[in-house]
Order: C-alpha cells, then sequence, then structure tokens
C-alpha cells in the first residue's frame, strides 16, 4: 500500500535529482555568453534550474497536508502493487534477457511464460503463440525490411 | 486560373491506370509500416527509393507520397487503439482516441480519425493549388527570429491552454527540453548532458520516449484498473464506419479551424507535430465540451488530425517551392528527387511542369485511395480490440522493446524504454501532463538552436523577438497565451475567494 503523499513525494525527488543532474553536467559546456554565442550548456542549465525549483515545489506541496491530497489518501492498494509487479516484473525479465537470448527467444519465452504459467491459455496454445509472435517478428523485421534484430548471444555461440 | 489549367493537366498525368495501381500499393506498404512499431514514414520511403531508379520521376514521386499519405493515416491506428503513437505528430490523438477505443468505441474513433484527416489533407491540398507562389514568399521571409517565434507560440499555446497543475506542467515541459538538449548539441557540436555514458551521444529519440510514456505506462496504469475484464463489442458493424464519417460535418467549425491552423504551421516551419498539439489545445479551451476532453470527445480526434494532416500535406510545399524538406520523409524525398535527376527549388515550377503539376494532382488522388483503403481496414483494425487484455498485453510489451530497439539498434534505448515506463506511469498517476512533456522532447532542440541563432544575428539583444510585425505579432500572442491561466486563475479568486477543493480533484482527471 502506497499513499498519494509518499508518492508524490518520490516522485518531486526523482525529478529533483535529474533537475540536479542536468545543472552539474550543463556547467561542464559553459553557461553565459562567449565569442560563439549562447554558450551550449546554457539552455540546459536554465531547464535544470526550473526542474529543481519546481520539483522543490511539488515536495512541499506534498509534505504539506493539502486538501486534495487528503482526497486521495491510497493511490496504490497492495492488490493493484501486485498487478503491477505481474506485469512489469515479467517484462524487465524479458528485457534483460534479451542480450543473452536474443529477441526472438526471449520474446517467444516471454509470451509462453506470461500466458502458460498462471493459466491464461492452456500449454499448447500458449505455445502456438509464443512460436506465432517470434516467426512474426523475424518475417516483417528481418524479412521484409531488413532491420535486423539481436539475435543474441546464446545464438552467436551456435554460430548465427 | 493558370494554377487550375496546370492542375487539370496534372489530372490527366496523374489518373491513369498504373500510376492508380502504383497509389494503392504505396498506400498500402505505407499503412503497413505506420501501422508497424518502429517503422514510420522515413523507413518505408528509404526502403522503397532504390526501386524507383529506373522508374519515370512522376511514377517514382508518386509511389513514394502515396507511401507517405499510407504511414501517416496509419499511424494514428496505432494511437488510438494502443496508445502508442508512431509518429510524433499524432501523439495527441491519443488522448481522447484512445479512450473512446477503450470505451468500446474503435470503429467510431478510427473512422472519426480518418475521416477529419482527409479534411485536413485535402485542404491542405487546395492551399498548394491556388497559394503555391504567396506562400513560398511568406516562407522565405522567416528567419530565425521567427522560427523561435512559432516554436514559442506552439509551447505557450499548450501551456496556456492546458489546464493541469501549472507548476507540474513547468516542470514536465522543462525535463522534456533537458532530454531533447542530451546529445551532440547542433550549433556548437559539443556534447551535451550525457552524464559518462557514451551511448548517450546520438540522444534520445523521442520514440523511444513515447513507446515508455504512453505504451509502457498506459499498460501500466490499464493492468492496476483490471479492465481487462471489460468486454468490448465484439460486433463490427461496418454502418458505423460510414456513420461516424456522416457526423463530421456537424463538427464543421472545428474542422475549418483544425485545419486552418495546421496550414499554417505547415507552411511556416511549425510542422504537423506543433500543429496537431496546438488544434487540441485550442479546441479543448473553445469547445463547449472542453471539459470532457481526454475522455474520448469527438472533437478530441478530429482537431489533432486534421491539423496533422493538413499541416503535413502543406509542408511539402516548401520541399517542392524552395528545396527546403519540412520532415525527415521530405528530405528523403528529396535525395530522391535529385537521384532522378531533378533539382528541388523555385526552379522546379519552371523546368519540370509535368512533374510538379502531376505530384500535386496524385495528391488529390493519392489521398482519396488512402481514406477509401483505410476506411476499408477499419473493421480489421478494430477487430483487434477483441483480443483480451492478457493476451495484448504481452504482445505491446514486444512492439515497444522492438520499436525502442529498432530506431538506432541500441539495446540502451530499450532500457530507456523500460524507464520511461515508469515515469510515465508515475506522470499520470500523479497528473502530471505527458503532453509538453512529448512537445519538449520532439521540438525542444530546434527552439533552442532557433533562439540562439537569433541572439548570435542580435548579438544578445532580446529586441530582435520585436523588429518586425511578423515575429511580435507571434511573440506577443504567446506571452498573452502563458500569461492566460494565470490571469483566470487571479480573476476566479478576486470573485470567488475560496475555491471548492473537490472540483480540484475532478478536474485533474481530465488533464491528460
Amino acid at each position: 500500500m502506497i499513499s498519494r503523499r509518499a508518492l508524490e513525494l518520490a516522485t518531486a525527488v526523482l525529478t529533483g535529482t535529474f533537475g540536479v543532474a542536468v545543472v552539474i553536467s550543463s556547467l561542464d559546456n559553459g553557461i553565459g555568453w562567449s565569442s560563439a554565442g549562447v554558450d551550449a550548456g546554457t539552455f540546459p542549465f536554465l531547464t535544470g534550474v526550473i526542474i529543481v525549483i519546481g520539483s522543490l515545489y511539488n515536495l512541499v506541496r506534498g509534505v504539506l497536508p493539502a486538501a486534495t491530497l487528503a482526497n486521495v489518501p491510497i493511490a496504490i492498494t497492495s492488490l493493484e502493487l501486485r498487478r503491477l509487479a505481474g506485469l512489469f516484473v515479467p517484462a524487465a525479465i524479458f528485457v534483460a534477457a534479451i542480450p543473452l537470448a536474443g529477441m526472438y527467444v526471449a520474446s517467444a519465452l516471454y509470451v509462453f511464460a506470461v500466458l502458460a504459467i498462471p493459466k491464461y491459455q492452456s500449454v499448447p496454445r500458449a505455445l502456438a503463440m509464443a512460436g506465432a509472435t517470434a516467426l512474426a517478428l523475424y518475417v516483417v523485421f528481418e524479412r521484409m525490411f531488413q532491420v535486423s534484430l539481436p539475435h543474441g548471444a546464446l545464438a552467436a555461440a551456435f554460430g548465427f | 486560373m493558370d494554377n487550375l489549367a496546370e492542375l487539370l493537366h496534372g489530372f490527366t498525368i496523374a489518373v491513369t491506370a498504373p500510376h492508380l495501381l502504383l497509389m494503392v500499393i504505396g498506400v498500402l506498404l505505407g499503412i503497413l509500416v505506420g501501422v508497424l512499431p518502429g517503422l514510420g514514414a522515413p523507413n518505408g520511403v528509404s526502403l522503397l527509393l532504390p526501386m524507383t531508379f529506373g522508374m519515370q520521376p512522376v511514377s517514382a514521386i508518386i509511389l513514394l507520397s502515396s507511401m507517405y499519405w499510407g504511414a501517416l493515416f496509419g499511424g494514428s491506428v496505432t494511437s488510438i487503439l494502443f496508445n502508442i503513437p508512431g509518429e510524433p505528430s499524432s501523439v495527441a490523438t491519443t488522448f481522447d482516441g484512445y479512450p473512446m477505443a477503450r470505451d468500446g468505441r474503435p470503429t467510431t474513433a478510427l473512422a472519426t480519425a480518418f475521416g477529419s484527416a482527409a479534411f485536413g489533407a485535402l485542404i491542405g491540398v487546395i492551399l498548394i493549388t491556388f497559394l503555391a507562389s504567396w506562400v513560398a514568399q511568406v516562407a522565405l521571409a522567416f528567419g530565425p527570429a521567427e522560427y523561435f517565434a512559432v516554436y514559442f507560440l506552439a509551447f505557450a499555446s499548450f501551456v496556456g491552454m492546458g489546464g493541469a497543475a501549472p507548476i507540474k506542467t513547468v516542470v514536465a515541459l522543462a525535463i522534456g527540453f533537458a532530454i531533447a538538449a542530451i546529445g551532440i548539441d547542433t550549433v556548437s557540436g559539443s556534447v551535451r548532458l550525457t552524464m559518462g555514458v557514451d551511448e548517450l551521444v546520438k540522444g534520445v529519440s523521442f520514440v523511444v520516449a513515447v513507446m515508455g510514456l504512453f505504451g509502457i505506462g498506459e499498460l501500466l496504469v490499464a493492468v492496476e484498473e483490471e479492465f481487462h475484464a471489460r468486454a468490448v463489442s465484439s460486433k463490427i458493424d461496418w454502418r458505423e464506419v460510414f456513420r461516424a464519417v456522416g457526423r463530421l460535418p456537424r463538427h464543421g467549425i472545428a474542422l475549418l479551424r483544425s485545419a486552418a491552423i495546421g496550414c499554417w504551421m505547415g507552411i511556416t516551419p511549425g510542422g504537423p507535430t506543433a500543429a496537431s498539439f496546438m488544434s487540441y489545445g485550442i479546441a479543448r479551451r473553445f469547445s463547449r465540451r472542453g471539459r470532457y476532453f481526454g475522455t474520448g470527445e469527438v472533437e478530441g480526434i478530429i482537431s489533432p488530425e486534421t491539423a496533422d494532416h493538413a499541416a503535413g500535406t502543406s509542408a511539402l510545399l516548401p520541399m517542392l517551392s524552395l528545396g527546403i524538406p519540412g520532415s525527415a520523409t521530405a528530405a528523403v524525398m528529396m535525395g530522391g528527387l535529385m537521384i532522378w535527376g531533378l533539382n528541388p527549388g523555385p526552379m522546379l515550377f519552371v523546368d519540370s511542369k509535368d512533374f510538379v503539376w502531376g505530384l500535386i494532382a496524385s495528391m488529390y488522388v493519392g489521398n482519396i485511395v488512402a481514406v477509401a483503403l483505410v476506411l476499408l481496414t477499419v473493421p480489421v483494425f478494430a477487430a483487434l480490440m477483441r483480443i483480451p487484455f492478457v493476451v495484448i498485453a504481452p504482445l505491446i510489451v514486444i512492439i515497444c522493446v522492438v520499436g525502442a530497439y529498432s530506431v538506432s539498434n541500441s539495446y540502451l534505448d530499450v532500457v530507456m524504454m523500460l524507464g520511461f515506463g515508469i515515469v510515465g506511469y508515475l506522470f499520470k498517476k500523479l497528473f502530471y501532463p505527458l503532453a509538453p512533456l512529448v512537445l519538449a522532447i520532439v521540438i525542444g532542440d530546434k527552439a533552442e538552436d532557433a533562439f540562439r541563432q537569433s541572439m548570435l544575428i542580435s548579438k544578445g539583444s532580446l529586441g530582435i523577438f520585436f523588429a518586425n510585425k511578423l515575429v511580435t505579432c507571434l511573440i506577443v500572442a504567446g506571452i498573452a497565451l502563458l500569461l492566460l491561466p494565470l490571469v483566470l486563475q487571479l480573476t476566479r479568486l478576486w470573485r470567488k475567494p475560496a475555491p471548492s477543493t473537490d472540483r480540484t480533484t475532478a478536474e485533474e482527471k481530465v488533464i491528460i
């Protein structure tokens, strides 16, 4: 269970950190006016400052018990959190597996896993869908439009 | 009348059996690349280009431009059905198109989008036909200061017409600008904001950002709401396609206004993306049902689509008459022109009359072919909405992953896309507006370049933005729009000292 306030604070901290990173990073490019006109870092520096100030404002508003926040105290219930994880965690594992297994194998495994393990589809149907996904990707990208998707370290080891 | 005679001559070139066949092929291929993630009109046109080397220039440009129309229409399909905009200019279509489709009316949403898009394109072509020479003059008057003023107006109209918490809007906008600045700075050539990651030198592509923000982000919001229990009407209703198109004239004012915005932004270098956002923002402000925008309003689909296609079509004019490509696709086409032995620029209208007017005539016919084909395929696409959520969710994840990867064959892009997904979810959950963020990512660096170039010209004086009537009008209008929400808030406070709080939450819900 995550409260709206915690979520607001976390987001404000996230945007604020990004802003600080932008400010620090843009100082390397120089800010201000030089013989070549406005320096490269000026624009990012200003946007960074705006992000930091805005994030601080949002942070303070998040801490204060404002009326709008009080109306929706709970942003994400534990059930919703479980559902979110159910979608995001497999997706993250899928992305993490791409360098090793390659796009085709990883996406087939991913489709099979999310359909068959929670028993949304029968095993043969899930297998068929997984195979069809990989095949469709291959035909459309590799063959028709000649966009090469990653084959993965495993495939490379087998000489593909 | 000269133009009309030339146009009729053009029709005799465009409306021949082989050329009509080329249009059908081009449009179908275009719809395919438009619908497919990570592939857009630029990819499709580049891949087709080698096949056109042996063709007559007119036939070649007809094939390529038909593909462009097809891709423009195809891009709206994924925006509406899956909330994944295929092109930057279809981002604004997702705001109302996707809610309407999710609401069980995908056919209506698609048919409305295609109908209004066709109207916008038609107005754009008519404009090209009659105002070609005058328009070329207007575009010639544009210097960096005017460019910046147009971009400024686009941002301001969005901030002014939007309704989100002002500070959250500003933060979203600034983050977008910062993301746009990542990579090589086009003015000085120095590398910015890579934070030590060498791969970031190429910058962050808009496709990566929108796939995450809209595709994955929306998926996370959807899975939480458990809408997969919802049954979308499984009946394919052919009549609804025509009924939706038939209802369009009722929104005549919105259509005309959006077409006007689109044409203006297309001729001036604002481009289709800024046009669609601006049109959407203005429609929300002026529509009587503005409060319901974002929940599946018809005018929320009409406005961006009409402006997008009007701008996309009229943007071909600078390419033809000035030799300045307005978009990546136009740049590829211009490369084609040179390979075919033509010289883009003002002389094209004198040297290759057949080519120019054949192309303009083919725009009329090509768009009609495109609308017919795309309307015929609406039920097929609408049927996609019937696939159960548990099956479609992993497919959308794969689409986003493949799309993000194929932008520049980079694994880092895929990881960033997932990161954008989390940001999109958080922002949506907390009512940060996503539209200014995306708009800033897409045209942020162009606005910055224009600003810095004008500063170079004026040696650091802001006076350049008030140097002539055109630029002053644009800047003043922009500032007025920026201050509009502040003024409205002040007057509201002045009239009603204690604003009710639950109204704020109700308003928050409407915000994208």
